[in-house]
């Protein structure tokens, strides 16, 4: 049984960035895009994901299968969202006193008296489409920043970018160390499954109720976790001949941060910073520029 | 040997030291969570997301209590950020904080049980904090989708509710079993 990185090795410009800078803008971004539901900064921000994403040069046969699943996901979350809610999905922005109603949807709800359930039609107004697809918005943008990290970052990057962006020097190495970590507790996996299978264990035919099902998994999961726990103390020595931990450490990979990617991580950081002041002036300013976080920014033509 | 490690073990500065052994736990904890979590992840939950059964989640949990808040803390929080990473399906920094929690929580319960598990109420002991770190992990991770994905509180409860379940049941069932493996393989080893 393998587990194979997803990693491309490939030239292109996200590539070439920076691992802090990717993980900067992402942080950066997501923190920022959950402070508003202004359509217009969500459409901007799709479009600059969509940009970095083709920087990427990732093809689809490479990816699809997790957009598949980010696909679904969001379109899941939008809709099951706005029938939980009972049509009164928009949230975080202005709303007009009364919204501009394109249809109701018969559907049923619950009552605050008997039978407690009964016919409740769920609202379908401007404002209600124009938040759904700005979470829509939101949520692709984020997955078109998220996706591509691990196809254009070399795992041998993660834990020194971790110890640059702050970490300390243990949890860092840690990081490093789980990323080799990984094929040796794959290839037990798999070594461990075949020799349960060869004893009459077949993991896709556990027979049983839920319960009886989870502790049947045990004869793979226990000698997995014991058998590395055990081999882990080779680790432990070996590391505490060497002296770990005594000194400061130093890395066999250095990062160096080219301009685009200081200018990259300024930008972020400073954009954060600007739709967080924006955020907070929008308290005390019913209009104007600086209340434009708190507005979906709906043309008049739509909703006058 | 024997005294002076069962006093040095009874303190708080060794539930929160760093030192090689744990470093290496944190890295075993989190490459086992990651690998299991990734040949589960195809086994979905009928919820509102992305909510996977998930019988790893009791490695966290394990290596909580028996290593400390620190290695269950980056168990949970680096292990799911591994398996998401080899999954393909990117960083998502609110379930690696939330499956972090539940690891640290559950290391909490070295101040009751110093690591031992040998008899039924530390297991026992054990298991109370491992559901409270469930709760409380996933309650975050899913209600902060209210915040960063703009949820309403009753979606934010779909998501919660089945994950919650799902890993309560795998792990108040598979911990107590993995505890008294590892106490086995101690004696085994001398060390318990």
């Amino acid at each position: 049984m393998l587990i194979n990185f997803p990693y491309i090795d490939r030239d292109s410009p996200v590539h070439r960035l920076d691992t802090r800078a990717k993980f900067i803008l992402l942080l950066a971004y997501g923190f920022a895009v959950a402070q508003t539901s202004n359509f217009w900064l969500m459409l901007g921000g799709f479009i600059l994901a969509a940009y970095y994403y083709k920087q990427a040069h990732l093809k689809w046969s490479e990816t699809k299968r997790a957009w598949y699943l980010i696909i679904a996901l969001n379109v899941m979350i939008i809709f099951v969202n706005y029938f939980l809610s009972g049509g009164a999905v928009v949230q975080g922005v202005d709303l007009p006193r009364h919204q501009h109603v394109l249809y109701y949807l018969p559907f049923l709800g619950l009552k605050g008296h008997f039978p407690f359930i009964g016919p409740t039609p769920l609202l379908i107004s401007v404002e209600s489409i124009t938040f759904m697809i700005t979470q829509g918005l939101r949520n692709f943008s984020i997955a078109l920043f998220a996706i591509p990290i691990p196809y254009t970052t070399n795992p041998s990057d993660i834990g020194i970018a971790f110890k640059r962006m702050g970490l300390p020097d243990k949890f860092a190495y840690a990081v490093d160390l789980s990323f080799r970590f990984l094929p040796t507790v794959a290839r037990d996996f798999g070594t461990t499954l075949d020799a349960q299978r060869a004893r009459g264990f077949e993991i896709d035919k556990l027979r049983g109720g839920i319960f009886t099902k989870i502790a049947r998994l045990a004869p793979m999961v226990v000698p997995v976790v014991i058998g590395s726990i055990v081999g882990a103390e080779d680790i432990i020595s070996a590391m505490e001949l060497r002296c770990f931990g005594v000194g400061k450490r130093t890395w066999f990979t250095e990062l160096h941060a080219r301009r685009i990617d200081k200018i990259i991580i300024t930008l972020s950081i400073a954009g954060f910073f600007a739709i967080t002041l924006l955020n907070i002036l929008g308290n005390y300013y019913a209009t104007g520029f600086l209340h434009v976080l708190h507005v979906q920014g709906i043309p008049a033509f739509l909703a006058p | 040997m024997a005294v002076s490690e069962g006093r040095e073990e009874r303190s708080r500065p060794t539930i929160w030291g760093i030192g090689v052994r744990q470093v290496v736990y944190m890295a075993l904890g989190a490459a086992l969570y990651g690998g299991l979590s990734y040949l589960t992840n195809i086994l979905q939950l009928p919820a509102t997301s992305n909510v996977s059964f998930r019988p790893g989640i009791v490695i966290p949990l394990f290596f909580g209590v028996v290593f400390g808040p620190w290695v269950g803390l980056f168990t949970g929080g680096v292990g799911n950020f591994l398996g998401d990473y080899i999954s393909g399906y990117g960083v998502y920094w609110n379930w690696d904080v939330g499956n972090g929690i539940i690891g640290l929580i559950a290391g909490l319960a070295l101040y009751f049980t110093w690591g031992r598990y040998y008899r039924v109420a530390s297991i026992v002991t054990a298991e109370i904090f491992g559901v409270v770190g469930i709760l409380v992990g996933l309650g975050f991770a899913a209600y902060s989708d209210i915040w960063v994905s703009k949820y309403n509180f009753a979606a934010a409860t779909g998501n919660f509710v089945p994950a919650a379940l799902s890993d309560l049941i795998n792990g108040i069932i598979l911990l107590p079993i993995l505890l008294v493996a590892y106490n086995a393989a101690t004696r085994r080893m001398g060390r318990g």
